[in-house]
């Protein structure tokens, strides 16, 4: 993953001031920054995650299908994007690789409780990820944002498993 | 028997001189371990040393005891006498005499005592492990006192706060037992509701919260470079938010605070060039950038420290604010800065081993420059 943060410099600009200084960094571009580090140094099995270009405020994240799901053997891209206050408001995840999931809407929003009301700025990027990363294993099929997969899921896992099976291999391999 | 323990402490004398150079490899000998604790018991070096000529010299546990019991009761003057003597005397405060030249150490000691007793609270399971390398790395680290402490990066992993990751700043704890920045506790309760972060608890009093002194002053202890950046980072949002500038003006007030910043990282770095081997990449980075920026600075005004009056003169006009106050305080600031600049570049042309400035001295800027900084953003507002 492309690293170009590290020195401290954020080309990123608050909503409220257009001239951001280059010596100092915002809390919040901070605190992606110890993110990014932390990744650096040991990231999550199976996940990895980084800034898309120069802007922190904007990182690229791949997970790889879990095996022993319909979504093994996948590489699912996501983009997550950072609030400018951030870590006190929830990161955007978003699925750019298609997925057959009931808690993904059809935009590849990722519908999860942490990132919504139940978010805590204790959370993290790894965190976030090992949590998506999960709902590969188990759905959370009661808080489903596609009723109709949710459904199917709950009736025929089977047909579900094959149809996410599908998925999987047209468009995340 | 007195004729006896006479033979004995006579052969026994004869014999030390010829074990001590023995002992001096036996000492390389010994088990990292068994060092440790021995250094736990309170044991110094000669003890230790001594301890296992005994033990070389009786396989047998009953003459072990006699020549230590004649040993005891009688007093020869021999050089054994001097042994004896320290061995008797509680040893505990080892790392304190070898140290006498640094008088940061005792400090040190301390806080790190006292950060030991904090971690077994927090974990005490994964922390046992470790105390044992602690006591080690300790011994090995007195002569040399340049290495760090093996568990810093747990400890930083410990006393980091949750929300801004970084060590806590002014930690405040919840009523369910978890610490964050004071700051940071403050803004989550503010925008997340009133819920512990970490275990979502209710915290009944978002607003008050208070500073858990210890665990402040731990951390102060512990990670004074981190603490000092992260306050001249304070003072510098502070001013930021107080004087809510046009781009413009917040440039020139960017300038002066980013010369206020390497000034105090250099302080830091004076007092704590001993124990600075904390190396991360990314300090390394730093350092090489400082050293880049100060040399910037030294070269832009070579000629000499009138010129530093001129300069401030200019950036006063080009601000277009006039206060004498305002003056003085740039005056102020850039002078402590030349001596940082110097005390540096005494210290980066000499080699490691022979680090200069004393630290009292470092103590007193540091000091001084606390004291300047409050006071430059009280005028400022």
């Amino acid at each position: 993953m492309m690293i170009s943060g590290g020195g401290g410099k954020s080309s990123w600009s608050s909503s409220t001031s257009s001239w951001v200084p280059t010596t100092s960094v915002s809390a919040s571009g901070k605190r992606i920054q110890r993110e990014m580090v932390e990744l650096n140094n040991d990231s999550p099995p199976d996940c990895s995650a980084g800034p898309k270009g120069d802007n922190l405020y904007h990182w690229i994240a791949t997970i790889i299908g879990t095996p022993g799901t319909p979504y093994q053997g996948g590489i699912f891209f996501l983009d997550i994007k950072f609030p400018s206050d951030y870590p006190f408001k929830p990161p955007q995840v978003v699925f750019k690789t298609r997925i057959y999931h009931c808690n993904v809407d059809s935009e590849g929003l990722v519908s999860m409780g942490i990132l919504k009301d139940d978010w805590s700025p204790a959370l993290t990027i790894t965190k976030v990820l090992l949590a998506v990363r999960s709902i590969f294993t188990n759905p959370d099929h009661y808080n489903a944002v596609v009723p109709g997969i949710a459904h199917l899921y709950s009736g025929d896992r089977a047909k579900h498993d094959d149809i996410a099976a599908e998925w999987t291999v047209r468009f995340a391999k | 028997m007195a004729v006896n323990g006479e033979q004995k402490r006579t052969s026994r004398n004869q014999k030390i001189p010829l074990a001590d150079s023995n002992g001096q490899n036996m000492a390389t000998l010994l088990s990292p371990g068994f060092k440790s604790a021995a250094a736990m018991a309170g044991w110094d070096e000669e003890a230790l040393l001594l301890a296992s000529l005994i033990v070389e010299d009786t396989p047998d546990r009953d003459s072990k005891h006699k020549k230590r019991s004649l040993l005891n009761s009688k007093s020869p003057a021999t050089n054994s006498s001097r042994k004896r003597r320290a061995r008797r005397t509680p040893q505990q405060p080892i790392p304190v005499i070898l140290d006498l030249d640094s008088e940061e150490t005792p400090r040190k000691e301390s806080g790190r005592k006292k950060k030991e007793k904090k971690a077994c609270v927090n974990n005490e399971g994964s922390k046992v492990g470790g105390d044992g390398n602690e006591w080690k790395e300790k011994n090995a680290r007195v002569p040399s006192s340049s290495s760090a402490l093996p568990c810093i990066d747990k400890l930083r992993d410990e006393l980091s706060c949750a929300i801004c990751l970084e060590i806590c700043f002014e930690p405040s704890t919840t009523p369910c037992g978890h610490s964050f920045c004071k700051k940071c506790l403050r803004s989550a309760a503010d925008k997340c509701g009133k819920k512990c972060p970490k275990c979502r608890q209710l915290i009944s009093h978002g607003r008050s919260c208070t500073v858990n002194t210890v665990l402040w002053n731990t951390i102060q202890l512990l990670f004074p470079q981190e603490i000092e950046a992260r306050k001249a980072a304070g003072s510098l949002n502070g001013r930021h938010q107080a004087q809510n500038l046009s781009p413009e003006t917040a440039f020139y007030a960017n300038l002066r605070n980013t010369k206020t910043q390497p000034s105090s990282v250099a302080s830091s770095r004076n007092m704590n060039s001993r124990r600075s081997v904390a190396t991360t990449s990314t300090q390394v980075d730093g350092d090489d950038a400082l050293a880049r920026r100060l040399q910037r600075e030294i070269d832009e005004q070579s000629p000499g420290t009138t010129r530093t009056r001129v300069h401030t003169g200019r950036v006063r006009e080009r601000r277009g604010v006039s206060t004498s106050q305002d003056e003085d305080a740039a005056l102020a600031l850039r002078l402590q800065r030349e001596e940082f600049i110097q005390a540096f570049r005494r210290g980066s042309n000499q080699e490691q081993g022979v680090r200069l400035p004393s630290s009292s001295l470092a103590n007193l800027r540091a000091m001084a420059s606390r004291a300047m900084n409050p006071r430059t953003s009280d005028r400022r507002r």
